[in-house]
């Protein structure tokens, strides 16, 4: 800045110093307290233009862009002794005593000054005029940067700057938002604001044509306002949205659905984190970032769409011409309304013990949330008893550690009939004896992708939270493990006694399904498919032409994978209730002739394989 | 506790700080409480001291919830650090002394050449004298080198009492810089007209010194009847 040179005379000189130390003042107190007010370039060391970089010289103290708001500061020319009072102002929603969620999130906002900002030039210097003006502009130019650095180092002292903090920080929402109030006059405290307000004043600046002072009222303690942050609070899984099996008893499963949403949402929906405490506007548009994805788009990187009209909004209120009043949209009804309506959505994403989520969610989510649907649509429909599930921990739990992902059931071949790659799937299902559960425990990327991919395309009745259950783990192993032990359990059915199938066989192709009992993995993905075109009909029809073919297959033989290829039918799966079925038809000659053929080939493995058999043979008993 | 005035010289001398007291064994984090601390101060004073175009840079405190500011000089930052780490080692080598980092401002006043000196003169305007105690943890060996033993035992206790010994260091840091504040605004008439420079616009230095062997003798003395040490008692 130049204090040689000025188109004005001293006052002139002085008016300018004047104008850009309440300019700087108020970047400085916005700029520490206010995230929305910092320029979207982030802390606003990007300069746009050359007369920006000149201004951010001024007082020697570099801050980056002026924010839009400054800009709008005209009317501060007009008459530059009257003061600038700034009102630092917490927002905070508070929570009615009724339940969270049936609330709607329509608590009562709340509003507390928690900083008032005063700075102001007091006309009338006891100093006087001085002959030598440039030198004392230059003295009172030095001491305001002083003050200057002062006022920046006081704001991070303050107990107001942990709030701002933590709305800075928090890439997941908080509870409190911060809006600022310029104005040229400071109403009164109320009797209680001044018992919990304290004062600080910095030495003020004497200069020819005034004094210059800086002084905050500030509150002195802001730990009644429990500023907290989504952050702080752990995703819960919700367990009985709805279509979770808690309100469907079809769904098997506690879903994990709910957890892998809240958990993603938030993390997901904060829209550009980094860019959220610099771009949201003044208030509650910190709910609405959080409740915006939730109808928006899948994971990982939806931007409320609402926000870059709500910050038109914002852009609209700050406008001069309201009697020196600048409030950031904090008096809008509009936007209050808007803000409301769109914090309904962020209750059911933000944690909360509460079991029930609020109407609003479960309206929302009903509505058509593709994360809802998709996930929903991804799963079968199950039909599957419980018996069968009662089976899957013990072969789940090497490589679980999910207990919801112990009761996940297998997949319905309803589900599979649109899922071509699922066929590929029994690669677990092949390799499915006990012995071979670490191998089921393989990966298949390829069913885990696709699921994810139909997450957003399937819209059957299945639980979604089954899903994304198996999504947030790791995935397909968890699938293949979980065919694998209900086919292993009917496989016990089957080695204990023989039977006769009691189900309608349709659209059997037992020839096919014989010709490849005697492949190996890769073609009894076809015969899977076979099978799942049974499943088409009924999954009665398919374990009825899973028998049939187990009762027709050929004897086994020394290979592994004939043995366990025998038996591949994912729709065996769901049918542990109608195994139990299959005893009673069998006569004791045949257990007795199956008996048989089981010892031999016991025999005839022991010598081959020696004790790989011998587990096999206590498993299969 | 910090006291302020001019000493005959016209330069304002910021009293000992004595106020807070850095306790806990050398392998806790109680030494980067003074690590933090130190840095804290002097970075506080520079930055309202170095009146050149600065670029701030906010700091937070890993051990306590503040933050500070500083100027965003690398070589200030470099400087400051170097000057904290030579303190730390001072202080190791002689854990019972008194040892005190003081930070002046000059200004280089060239003398006239003569026959013996060419040298140029540093008339200081200011000085920051810090003075860190730091104590050994009541719990670990006294009198022992920085290789004193950890906590004997480091129970519940032991940690609920560093945490409040933590929160009184805070809160008495934070009045520190308060005070700081309060100084560095209340006498500004003294600060020299600022050079066009950026960033540190005034040049200064940082020394550190120990107590002297006397004083030294007089602590250990103290610590003596403090301890009823058994020759003081008979």
């Amino acid at each position: 800045m130049d204090l040689q040179s000025g188109p004005h005379g001293e006052y002139g000189r002085f008016e300018q110093i004047l104008s850009q130390f309440l300019l700087k003042s108020l970047h400085i107190v916005l700029d520490s307290r206010v995230p929305s007010i910092r320029p979207r370039s982030g802390r606003g060391r990007l300069l746009s233009g050359a007369q920006s970089k000149k201004n951010d010289k001024w007082f020697s103290l570099a801050l980056g862009d002026r924010p839009s708001a400054l800009e709008n500061l005209n009317f501060w020319h007009r008459n530059l002794m009257e003061p600038m009072v700034i009102d630092i102002i917490l927002v905070q929603e508070t929570q009615s005593d009724q339940d969270m969620y049936v609330s709607s999130g329509l608590g009562t906002v709340v509003e507390t000054l928690i900083e008032r900002w005063v700075v102001q030039c007091e006309s009338g210097s006891p100093m006087g005029f001085h002959g030598d003006s440039s030198a004392s502009h230059k003295k009172t130019y030095k001491k305001l940067i002083i003050l200057l650095r002062s006022l920046y180092s006081t704001m991070r002292l303050l107990p107001a700057h942990r709030a701002f903090r933590k709305l800075c920080l928090s890439s997941k929402g908080c509870d409190f938002d911060i809006i600022y109030k310029v104005s040229s006059f400071s109403a009164p405290f109320s009797r209680a604001e001044e018992e919990t307000m304290k004062q600080y004043g910095f030495v003020p600046v004497d200069a020819p044509q005034g004094r210059l002072s800086i002084s905050v009222t500030y509150r002195e303690s802001l730990s009644d306002f429990n500023l907290e942050t989504s952050a702080s609070f752990p995703p819960q899984i919700i367990t009985d949205y709805v279509g979770s099996p808690a309100t469907d008893p079809l769904r098997a499963f506690p879903s994990t659905d709910k957890g892998f949403c809240a958990t993603s949402v938030p993390s997901r929906g904060m829209q550009s984190p980094s860019s959220i405490p610099f771009q949201r506007p003044h208030s509650w548009t910190g709910g609405l970032h959080r409740g915006a994805p939730l109808g928006r788009t899948l994971p990982l990187g939806g931007s409320p769409p609402a926000y870059p009209s709500s910050f038109g909004q914002y852009e609209a209120a700050s406008s001069p011409s309201d009697n020196y009043r600048f409030q950031n949209n904090r008096h809008s009804n509009h936007h209050k309304a808007t803000s409301f309506d769109d914090y309904q959505l962020s209750p059911p994403f933000s944690p909360s013990p509460s079991p029930s989520p609020s109407p609003s969610p479960p309206t929302y989510l009903s509505s058509g949330n593709p994360v809802q649907n998709c996930t929903r649509g991804e799963s079968s429909p199950v039909s599957i008893p419980h018996p069968m599930l009662g089976r899957s921990p013990r072969y789940l739990s090497p490589n679980l550690s999910d207990p919801n992902r112990n009761s996940l059931p297998p997949l319905s071949p309803r589900s599979l009939k649109h899922d071509p790659s699922y066929q590929d799937s029994p690669s677990g299902i092949r390799s499915g004896r006990r012995s071979d559960l670490t191998r089921t425990g393989d990966p298949s990327p390829g069913i885990t992708n696709y699921y994810f991919g139909q997450k957003v395309s399937r819209d059957s009745k299945d639980d979604s939270g089954r899903f994304s259950g198996l999504l947030s783990s790791s995935g397909s192993p968890r699938v293949g493990l979980s065919r694998s032990s209900s086919r292993f359990s009917f496989q016990d059915d089957l080695d204990d006694s023989d039977f006769s199938c009691p189900f309608i066989v349709d659209d059997v192709d037992t020839p096919e399904t014989q010709a490849r009992q005697n492949v190996d993995g890769n073609k009894a993905s076809e015969f899977t498919s076979q099978t799942f075109g049974v499943g088409r009909k009924s999954q009665d029809a398919a374990v009825g032409a899973l028998v049939h073919m187990l009762r027709t297959a050929p004897p086994l033989r020394q290979d592994s994978s004939c043995f366990s290829s025998r038996s591949l039918n994912p729709g065996l799966e769901g049918d542990a209730g109608t195994a139990s079925g299959f005893f009673l038809p069998r006569k004791t000659s045949d257990a007795l002739e199956e008996l048989r053929v089981y010892k031999e080939v016991k025999d005839l493995l022991l010598s081959k394989s020696g004790a790989r058999f011998v587990s096999k043979e206590d498993t299969t008993g | 506790m910090v006291a302020m005035g001019f000493d005959a010289g016209r330069r304002l001398v910021v009293g000992a700080w004595g106020g807070v007291g850095l306790e806990g064994d050398w392998t806790t984090a109680g030494w980067g409480e003074g690590v933090e601390v130190a840095g804290g101060i002097l970075h506080t004073i520079l930055f309202h001291r170095a009146l050149g175009l600065v670029r701030p840079k906010d700091i937070d405190l890993e051990l306590f919830e503040i933050t500070y500011v500083q100027c965003g000089d690398t070589e200030l930052e470099k400087k400051i650090d170097e000057k904290i780490e030579q303190f730390i080692d001072r202080v190791e080598k002689h854990p019972n002394k008194k040892n005190q980092v003081c930070l002046s401002f000059y200004e280089v006043k060239n003398k006239q050449p003569s026959w013996f000196t060419n040298k140029v003169e540093r008339l200081h305007w200011e000085q920051w004298n810090i003075n860190l105690n730091v104590a050994q943890h009541p719990k670990t060996h006294s009198g022992k080198s920085h290789h004193s033993k950890v906590l004997v035992d480091p129970g519940d206790s032991a940690l609920e009492e560093r945490s409040i010994r933590r929160a009184a260091l805070e809160t008495s840091l934070r009045e520190v810089l308060f005070q700081i504040i309060k100084f560095v605004n209340e006498k500004k008439d003294h600060v020299p007209s600022i050079p066009n420079l950026e960033g540190v616009s005034f040049p200064y230095e940082i020394t550190i010194s120990s107590s002297s062997d006397s004083a030294f003798g007089m602590d250990m003395f103290k610590r003596m009847l403090q301890t009823g040490h058994p020759t003081m008692l008979s």
